[in-house]
């Protein structure tokens, strides 16, 4: 990995990029986001687990590291979705059809994304990881909070950038959300 | 309680009341006839393999730490401390040579034996620990490695509890040489809806299929289910679904897991693993039951199975409008990593709370509670009456038996239901 060179042209972009993702989900162009995705997306939200600290790591940082916490890929555990392109475009394609009750009227909702931090560099792609806070509002339902961390491979394509993977950790004890099969 | 629990659910359980699913009477009734008297599923043995191993449970709204003790048995207490109740147990899951409560440090064995009231150094008088101990689950039984409480010490056994219900569980669990395994901890979330009603969805319900998913099932799989699709009731509160294909149905279309996205997607080597396993499934689990392609199973009052994204779940209450829900993917425990890595994901795709067919119905349970808790409209309990008596004995299959379009699984459900309220209603 090369040393990273942050540039205020390199940061703007990546926000910029991230800005324009926001609108389209807020606005419903999903079919618009998902020109935005790589085919081999791959696409996480581990689940996450109440453990007692690490009591071998006393006094360390390890000790109640938020890794932990997470059942994602790797684990042994389920996470709660882990899927690539074509699970993507099933949701997508879901999104424009009559029958999607649970849409249908549609939820409201609305992103902040903050706390852009490029991570590395490396030619063709960037490691980024973001925060964000999502409003989400379902008619006939209370309103609803989403706040997480986005911890996103982008590739550079044509003068852009791509989504090739993005794991989402959601900062829940309990999940009293309507569903987290949402575009994070 | 302003009405009897016999104008709830009427002879035949063609027509449900409303209030079976928002008043609060009913549910203190529930508690003690339904969820005091019944098998209850705790956890599965592939969770607590090594002794220390805990994972938590609920009987209702009673927490429980199911866990394996240091004699290697296994262990049901209820996780609440015997000086001013605070939950011992405050992970999820894990491994714990003690349960220590915050509050006094009184402390515990994973068996459930009070070892240490730190207190008493300072005392003359020392209280009998022996008698202090976490509260035990009275009955503690297990089934093919499916453990289950009872709070009922005079309740059946669990096999006779479960009946003719494990030929169609044996059906799934048998077909796998190293059993199954559940995957990590179970995905819990909470839904603003009655109990009953995810119970309902998977003891029979597989005909909202096609209407409230049109959305994402195609219109073959609900053809499929429309020729070979069966609805089972072995005895009241239990149910199957499933498909019998015919004969000679070529080997994708009969073998467990082939249908779902996972597999779909995955490698051509779990594409091998499914087709290997069907080809032992007649011997295993003999010549009918191989040709079963389930859809969804329920064990009264309150387990659930879905049988292609291969996911259990329990619908614990909290109450008449809120319910705690917990799934789990289960994998064969002696697939490769790899294969279990996309097996499970034939759960997550479809189901759990970010499954794509999932939030259509929990969106609907909770519609439904709010479409049930006003006034003024009781004299429209809900129609249950679908297929009436049109369900037969089955030559080859327990149970009395249909197409899925019958209701007679809840029915059936509902009969149960008001028998065991009346039991216990003053």
């Amino acid at each position: 990995m090369s040393a990273l060179s942050l540039t205020p042209e390199l940061q703007l972009s990546v926000e910029q990029f991230y800005y324009q993702e926001a609108r389209m989900l807020d606005s419903r162009q999903y079919q618009q986001w998902f020109a935005l995705v790589t085919e081999d997306l791959r696409y996480i939200v581990p689940s996450r687990v109440n453990v007692m600290v690490n009591n071998r790591e006393r006094g360390n940082e390890d000790m109640i590291s938020i890794e932990r916490e997470l059942e994602g890929t790797d684990s042994d555990g389920c996470p709660l979705r882990e899927e690539g392109y074509l699970q993507m475009m099933i949701r997508v394609e879901r999104a424009y059809k009559m029958n999607s009750w649970s849409e249908n009227p549609p939820a409201r909702t609305r992103r902040l994304v903050s706390n852009v931090e490029i991570l590395a560099d490396e030619e063709d792609v960037l490691k980024v990881i973001s925060n964000f806070h999502m409003h989400y509002a379902r008619p006939g339902n209370d309103n609803y909070l989403y706040a997480g961390q986005r911890r996103d491979t982008l590739r550079r394509v044509d003068g852009g950038y791509k989504i090739a993977h993005r794991e989402v950790v959601l900062d829940y004890a309990n999940i009293d959300y309507p569903t987290v099969g949402l575009f994070f | 309680m302003p009405f009897k629990v016999s104008e709830l659910v009427n002879d035949d359980a063609t027509l449900v009341s409303r209030r079976c699913w928002t008043d609060s009477d009913v549910y203190e009734l529930e508690k003690k006839g339904v969820f005091g008297k019944s098998w209850l599923f705790l956890g599965h043995e592939s969770q607590i393999k090594q002794p220390g191993d805990f994972v938590q449970a609920y009987m209702c709204e009673t927490p429980i730490i199911l866990a394996r003790g240091s004699d290697n048995g296994v262990y049901a207490s209820i996780n609440s401390c015997t000086h001013r109740g605070l939950p011992v147990c405050r992970a999820d899951h894990g491994n714990a040579k003690r349960f220590v409560c915050p509050y006094h440090n009184w402390s515990y064995t994973v068996e459930g034996d009070l070892v240490t009231i730190p207190q008493e150094r300072e005392l003359q008088s020392r209280p009998d620990k022996s008698q202090l101990g976490l509260k035990q689950v009275p009955r503690l039984e297990s089934w093919r490695g499916f453990y289950f409480g009872s709070f009922d010490k005079d309740i059946v056994s669990l096999e006779d509890y479960l009946g003719d219900q494990r030929f169609y569980l044996e059906a799934f669990l048998d077909r796998f040489e190293g059993g199954i395994e559940f995957v990590g901890a179970p995905h819990r979330w909470v839904i603003d809806a009655n109990w009953k009603l995810p119970m309902e969805n998977q003891l029979g319900d597989v005909n909202h299929g096609p209407f409230l998913h049109a959305a994402v099932i195609p219109p073959e799989a609900n053809q499929e289910i429309i020729d070979h699709g069966l609805s089972a009731v072995t005895e009241p509160g239990h149910g199957a679904t499933f498909r019998l294909m015919p004969e000679d149905t070529p080997v994708d279309n009969v073998a467990w897991g082939m249908e779902t996205p996972g597999s779909i997607l995955g490698s051509a080597e779990v594409h091998e693993y499914l087709r290997a396993t069907q080809a032992k499934a007649e011997e295993r689990v003999g010549p009918l039951r191989a040709r079963m392609k389930g859809l969804t199973y329920g064990v009264y009052p309150n387990l659930s199975f879905l049988w292609s994204n291969a996911s259990f779940k329990v619908s614990h209450p909290r109450g008449p409008g809120k319910v705690e829900y917990w799934s789990w993917s289960v994998v064969p425990a002696d697939a490769p990593d790899s294969i279990k890595k996309t097996l499970r994901t034939n759960y997550t795709s479809l189901f759990g709370p970010g499954g794509i067919l999932e939030q259509e119905d929990s969106e609907v349970w909770s519609q439904q509670f709010r479409g049930s808790n006003f006034d003024f409209a009781d004299d429209r309990p809900y129609f249950y009456g679908l297929g009436l008596n049109e369900e037969k004995p089955h030559p080859d299959l327990p149970g009395m038996v249909d197409v899925t379009a019958n209701e007679h699984y809840a029915r059936a459900f509902f009969t149960r239901w008001r028998d065991a309220l009346q039991a216990v209603e003053e």
